[in-house]
């Protein structure tokens, strides 16, 4: 809509991805080729296999791609650093010997050294007020529930103020209830700071939730088959008969091999 | 359309809340429990030795105590608890140094953790006792000497325990702190050390355990020769004069001091640290 020709922030270019196992070298994804521009939500989606969390590793900078390139606002990504602050799947994520307050305060500490600690106290403040987690912010992270640390995990993640946040299916391990209200919030987070992100699914509902832009990934390797727009407002709700069509879609284009095998059966 | 269910409790609900007698709170409490034990066993020492009637073979508590009062009041035992305990603290402060070093290289780079693997299969199962002829031989009678034998005795199950707890620590944890930026050493304290601390607080147990015994021992040996020792001294002096409720005295304060460090000192430090993060029941 506005600005045509803007550069994007982050460009992965010709991506190959391999990692080692025990018996095997394993091929994540092949020459995956993708952009993320400022302030859109981008979605890898795609069922296991297909390499989607290996690729959010890789702009990570957890895993070097063994072909083509991943450049963050012009600069290649070599190694991890909280310009990319990643929210994990695993509720283990938080620091359990620090508080919630904690938590969110020692990575500015570490990463922000140019932020008097009065500003990083109150950034931190204020991202676990967004979340909702005031009454709790010195409470240690056992004593809080699988959703509450995903909150917390967000909080911390967003208050680095990062260039892109990094989002591995965060809402995954919990509950269907709870997912449908995280998923809510995030959104509501979204309009509220408008930051980039690129979230890692394998399922079509929550890519159409959550995602402005959608990254329909097949497995064994991983390559990019579509990319979609899926801008919410012209989605309409989940269950409305347009949200319907598109995920039966999204579902024919991922499984659009088997459907071929199994023609003749 | 839809049915509410009424949740108000009944008024004839026994109890939502109730708090606990004073003493199933008592109960409940390991110190209280721990002392009940200790009684039990002291009045069982006090009838044996008694009906036994043999003051040179097994004095009675009472004696006992008495001995250990004037021994701390009127004689030595606390100068040789100090002494011993001072040299304790140096062997030990140096061998977790070695080991935390070790347990550091072998966490970060694959040469550190074949160093170490190797080095304490080799070592790991050797007594500490057993290197005091070495021991002698290298360094003489005298503090160096013991130190040798006291760093050995702490540092292959402080390095085991130390490295066991840096490779338990989660991936998403060690993904977690290279995403803050952290990078070696820094990344090592910040979060290898706090997330493996279930572990190296069994490792500082476990080798302080090891270090007093090998202290005690080791000053049975040196302590006849060199004649300033320290509590494995008070005890091997007195055994030859046949004051026997005298070495009963020093075992019992070898075995209080164990008692503190273990029930005080490491009971505390776990109290602040792993049972608050939860990491620990």
């Amino acid at each position: 809509m506005n600005t045509p020709q803007l550069t994007p922030l982050l460009t992965a270019d010709g991506v190959t991805l391999r990692y080692k196992t025990a018996r095997a070298l394993i091929t994540a994804t092949h020459r995956v080729s993708f952009s993320v521009n400022k302030g859109e939500r981008t979605v890898l989606l795609g069922p296991s296999g297909c390499g989607k969390s290996t690729l959010l590793k890789a702009v990570g900078g957890f895993i070097k791609p063994i072909e083509g390139h991943i450049t963050l606002e012009g600069r290649e990504i070599t190694e991890p650093g909280p310009d990319r602050m990643m929210v994990f799947q695993e509720f283990d994520q938080l620091l359990p010997w620090k508080t919630v307050r904690q938590n969110i305060l020692f990575p500015l500490r570490q990463a922000r050294p140019d932020w008097s600690s009065a500003i990083a106290e109150e950034k931190a403040h204020s991202y676990i007020a967004k979340v909702g987690l005031s009454k709790f912010t010195d409470t240690y992270p056992h004593q809080l529930s699988g959703g509450m640390k995903q909150r917390v995990a967000i909080a911390r993640a967003m208050a680095m103020e990062p260039s892109i946040l990094l989002m591995d299916e965060p809402f995954a391990s919990l509950d269907a209830l709870t997912r449908r209200q995280m998923q809510d919030e995030l959104l509501r987070l979204w309009s509220d700071t408008r930051f980039t992100m690129l979230f890692v699914t394998h399922s079509i509902e929550e890519a159409l939730l959550v995602g402005s832009r959608i990254i329909v990934l097949t497995p064994h390797p991983g390559r990019v088959k579509a990319i979609i727009d899926a801008d919410n407002d012209s989605l309409g709700l989940p269950g409305s008969a347009h949200f319907r069509e598109v995920q039966e879609e999204i579902n024919a284009m991922l499984f659009a091999d088997r459907y071929d095998q199994g023609a003749g059966i | 359309m839809s049915a509410v269910t009424d949740i108000t409790i009944p008024e004839d609900f026994a109890v939502v809340e109730q708090p606990l007698s004073l003493a199933a709170r008592l109960w409940d409490n390991t110190l209280v429990r721990r002392a009940v034990i200790l009684a039990g066993l002291i009045l069982l020492w006090q009838g044996y030795a008694q009906w036994s009637d043999n003051p040179l073979m097994f004095p009675t508590f009472t004696e006992t105590a008495r001995a250990f009062w004037d021994a701390l009041v009127h004689g030595t035992l606390l100068d040789k608890a100090w002494t011993s305990l001072k040299v304790l603290l140096m062997g030990y402060v140096i061998g977790i140094g070695l080991a935390g070093f070790l347990a550091g290289l072998a966490a970060s780079t694959r040469f550190g953790q074949d160093l170490l693997g190797t080095l304490t299969a080799m070592f790991n199962p050797l007594p500490a006792i057993a290197l005091l002829p070495l021991a002698l031989l290298w360094f003489g009678l005298g503090i160096p000497s013991m130190l040798f034998v006291l760093v050995h005795a702490v540092l292959w199950p402080m390095a085991l325990n130390a490295s066991a707890g840096f490779f338990g620590v989660s991936d998403t944890l060690r993904m977690t702190g290279r995403n803050y930026g952290l990078k070696g050493w820094r990344y090592i304290g910040h979060i290898l050390i706090p997330a493996a601390f279930p572990q190296i607080l069994t490792g500082l147990k476990i080798s302080w355990a090891f270090a007093w015994r090998t202290l005690i021992a080791s000053e049975l040996v040196f302590g006849v020769a060199s004649g300033s020792g320290g509590l494995g001294w008070f005890i091997f002096e007195n055994k030859n004069r046949l004051e026997t409720a005298y070495v009963f005295a020093g075992l019992g304060t070898v075995i209080i001091i164990g008692l503190l460090v273990e029930g005080l000192l490491f009971r505390t430090i776990e109290h602040h640290t792993v049972r608050k993060w939860g990491m620990l029941r």
